[in-house]
């Protein structure tokens, strides 16, 4: 029966600020679905309420109107099996790297040999093995990052949320970031919600992106990327993938945010 | 120290270590130099400059003692010297950890709920606007001559510090960071130990030094007032009597005991927060 159904549904949801110096209408409404395993990458301008969707959407915040389902269940506080990844790592320096990936274990009174093990594979497969012991000021940022995607896969989630985890990165840590990213995605099958101001990422690592318009924010475009998975970094040359890159950038050009 | 080491050198290579075997030793050397020997020098020629200044200007003691006069009123006296530092100490250290526990229960009361730091915070302000010199002839009043009003000036010294830095370091922990645990289910009293403390330690700490120094201060103002032992005492009844030597002997013992409470926070800090930055 849940297989009939999308795995997530959103339906008008809107989300709207009210502060003592006015009304700041945020996001929406805004509705779409997504199916078991899917990668959808969000792609807007700044301040248009992606990071508010996906706070919205992984029940870290309350939506003013609308409704959201995952697995045909009610979304109303946060949600029970996702793991989140911020910008920021946000590793906890007083923790060693393993200390900070088993955290949520740890939060739940889980931990065991059988999920440290998982830790150590998870790590292994991010290549940060071998640190499990430094402390986190000791890794640079694209390790960093890293322990902080193992840290949300640990408990195995069955959607992750990745709100712009390369955007400190440089290019070329970039560039492995998404390829780990998506092999890492695949051999997890955990649906993945993402958000970033990469075009180029947005396509290389979707089945789908979403076009968001400025604020408060809109979906303007929703589209399918059938390149076939997994893609090398090469495949950004491939006509199919400039089209699509060209499409979402005359979206923008439109909009007056490029 | 690595000896540096080429096997089989060349000619040229052995010129080379050599010359990098200098380079290494004048390292060494000006790390000495810079780092103790240049301080301990300036520190014996000062006490040698006011001792001849003292010797050379014929200088009465009442003004101006010698650094050897000062020592040997030290020696004489170091019995009544370190009753009146056990009664400082005392004062000090018992005001500081009532100053301590109240701060940090304050802090963490204000941190937490909104109304109580509104209800709280223009009492705060307004307590921490009045020169605490001022309070100390009023508790004379209030509670009187003796080793409870020393506490209670010391609880009013420190306590300011601890407030703020527990209050600042409770609240500094990063709104992300937050939703993070709160997507990884964490409860109410889990975050509070797994993030918002640790996050706040160092903050905690930095007040907590403040207040460790002020604490002594604290305990010799108090004594100036409303006490008959402790160095404050001791130090105004030898400036009332024009026995400087005795007054300086006092105000040497003060600080040795400040610098000594600085380095034991700085111990227990170093020990408690060993991660972060300024312990790296």
């Amino acid at each position: 029966m849940l297989d009939t159904a999308s795995f997530v549904d959103v339906k008008s949801v809107e989300k709207t600020y009210f502060t003592p110096s006015g009304v700041v209408h945020a996001l929406g409404p805004i509705s779409f679905s997504f199916d078991r395993g899917q990668t959808v990458g969000i792609v807007g301008p700044s301040g248009c309420g992606k990071s508010t969707m996906l706070k919205v959407l992984a029940g870290l915040e309350d939506r003013t109107r609308g409704e959201i389902t995952v697995q045909s269940r009610n979304v109303n506080g946060p949600l029970d099996d996702v793991g989140v990844v911020f910008q920021k790592d946000l590793l906890l320096d007083w923790r060693t790297v393993l200390e900070n990936v088993l955290l949520p274990a740890e939060l739940r009174g889980r931990v065991d040999e059988k999920i440290r093990t998982r830790a150590r594979n998870l790590l292994e497969e991010l290549g940060v093995s071998g640190f499990e012991n430094n402390q986190p000021w000791e890794l640079s940022g694209g390790m960093r990052q890293r322990v902080s995607i193992a840290r949300a896969l640990l408990l195995k989630p069955s959607m992750l949320f990745l709100d712009e985890p390369f955007s400190a990165l440089d290019a070329l840590t970039r560039d492995k970031m998404n390829v780990i990213v998506q092999r890492l995605q695949m051999h997890e099958e955990v649906t993945t919600f993402f958000i970033t101001h990469s075009i180029a990422e947005a396509v290389f690592l979707s089945d789908r992106v979403i076009v968001m318009s400025d604020r408060p924010g809109r979906i303007i475009d929703d589209i399918e990327v059938g390149i076939p998975k997994p893609r090398t970094l090469s495949v950004r040359e491939e006509p199919e993938f400039i089209d699509i890159t060209r499409r979402i950038r005359i979206h923008f050009e439109k909009a007056g945010v490029l | 120290m690595t000896e540096l080491r080429i096997d089989n050198p060349s000619a040229a290579e052995t010129e080379d270590l050599a010359e990098h075997q200098r380079m290494v030793r004048r390292a060494k050397w000006l790390k000495i130099y810079h780092g103790s020997l240049l301080p301990l020098l300036s520190g014996i020629a000062g006490l040698l400059l006011w001792e001849l200044a003292v010797w050379g200007f014929a200088l009465p003691q009442y003004l101006l003692p010698a650094p050897m006069q000062v020592f040997e009123t030290m020696i004489d006296r170091w019995p009544v010297l370190m009753s009146h530092l056990w009664y400082t100490v005392v004062a000090s250290s018992v005001g500081f950890v009532i100053a301590l526990v109240l701060g940090i229960v304050v802090g963490a009361a204000i941190a937490t709920s909104r109304s109580i730091d509104r209800v709280l915070y223009p009492w705060l302000v307004i307590a921490h606007a009045i020169p605490k010199v001022v309070v100390a002839p009023l508790l004379l009043v209030w509670i009187g001559f003796g080793l409870k009003s020393g506490i209670i000036f010391v609880v009013v010294f420190t306590f300011f510090p601890i407030v703020v830095s527990t209050v600042t370091g409770l609240k500094s922990a990063e709104p992300d960071l937050l939703q993070l645990v709160k997507s990884m289910r964490a409860n109410r009293w889990q975050t509070m130990w797994k993030i918002r403390i640790p996050t706040a330690l160092p903050h905690v700490f930095s007040g907590i030094k403040i207040a460790a120094t002020g604490a002594p201060v604290g305990a010799v103002i108090g004594e100036f007032v409303a006490s008959n032992r402790g160095l404050g005492y001791a130090l105004i009844q030898a400036v009332g009597s024009l026995d400087t030597p005795y007054a300086f002997a006092s105000v040497i013992i003060i600080s040795v005991f400040g610098v000594t409470i600085w380095y034991l926070a700085e111990l227990v800090e170093k020990l408690s927060i060993p991660w972060h930055a300024s312990q790296r």
